[in-house]
């Protein structure tokens, strides 16, 4: 697989290292990683930075995953490019407003590699 | 009123994204599975699942108490919804950097940013995966953004909780105790 540019949005970056851990385990070794601390710097890198695939968490302080996905949403900022949301929250009514929000898949913590996986290589293909 | 703070931000996330039209419907009660709630095998079964899946480390309930170390490091996970009250995370110092190491592959010598935020996800992980646990509970309840609190000699103390529960763990090279306190529930 050729190089993925990948953005991670998670306030903490303990939570940071282990997602990027988790893709590269998943098969993504050739990744290149940005990371955010917030849902409002996770839209400034956007601005500037080309990705393929974004990662959020939703609990977050200030802007949450889910008001960082509408604004991506509604900023055309990233088009087409898949939104993976990374939570504790694990209802249904969490899953639906995330698919309502643009979110093309949901891993839920705590969570393995061979979950991400699952969920985050078919949104890749084909690159 | 550390905890009164994170209860507060508890109840905030769960009115902006839990209640759906028909819950607004049709009232839920948690009231009646009080027994499901507070069934002390779902918060062993959370704990071993987030040890085992986020740090590959097995540990196992303990008869307790553990004796921990007079500096320790305790995660704050406010409940708001239909249940109110907070999850706990304590551990040693020791014990804290250990677990952080697992979690991010990194040498760590002292308690540090990266101890601190590494405890809060595994308050944030345990709050949320016992809240899971419980179909009802998961769909209205929302958790409070972890608070972390280091030092030495401190207590928690709620008045008249609905239930309490208070486990230790241990795993090879550490222990710890996870307290699930409920003060309110509807």
């Amino acid at each position: 697989m050729s190089e993925i540019r990948t953005l991670i949005v998670d306030d903490s970056s303990v939570m940071r290292k282990i997602v990027e851990r988790s893709l590269r385990q998943a098969g993504l070794d050739t990744m290149v990683v940005y990371e955010a601390g917030s849902g409002t710097e996770g839209l400034d890198m956007l601005r500037a930075k080309q990705v393929d695939l974004i990662l959020s968490d939703i609990n977050m302080p200030s802007m949450d995953g889910l008001e960082f996905l509408r604004q991506l949403r509604a900023q055309n900022l990233a088009p087409g490019v898949p939104v993976v949301m990374i939570t504790t929250e694990s209802s249904e009514e969490h899953v639906k407003q995330a698919i309502l929000a643009g979110a093309q898949g949901y891993i839920r913590k705590p969570f393995t590699a061979d979950q991400v996986k699952e969920r985050v290589l078919p949104l890749l293909q084909p690159v | 009123m550390l905890l009164n703070g994170v209860r507060n931000a508890a109840i905030a996330t769960a009115r902006r994204s839990g209640e759906t039209e028909m819950e607004r419907a049709m009232p839920v009660t948690l009231r009646a599975s009080l027994q499901l709630v507070s069934d002390p095998r779902n918060l062993d079964a959370t704990v071993e699942e987030v040890f085992k899946m986020m740090l590959g480390i097995d540990c196992h309930r303990d008869p307790g108490p553990v004796d921990l170390e007079m500096e320790s490091v305790t995660a704050v996970v406010g409940f708001g919804g239909l249940l109110s009250g907070a999850c706990l995370f304590k551990s040693g110092s020791s014990t804290a950097i250990k677990i952080a190491a697992a979690m991010t592959g990194m040498e760590i010598t002292e308690v540090d940013d990266t101890v601190k935020d590494g405890t809060g996800e595994i308050g944030n992980m345990l709050a949320g995966a016992w809240k899971g646990k419980v179909p009802d509970l998961a769909a209205n309840c929302g958790l409070s953004i972890p608070a972390v609190i280091t030092g030495r000699d401190y207590n928690l103390h709620v008045q008249a909780p609905e239930f309490k529960l208070v486990h230790c763990y241990r795993f090879e090279g550490g222990c710890f105790e996870v307290t699930i306190i409920c003060d309110g529930l509807q």
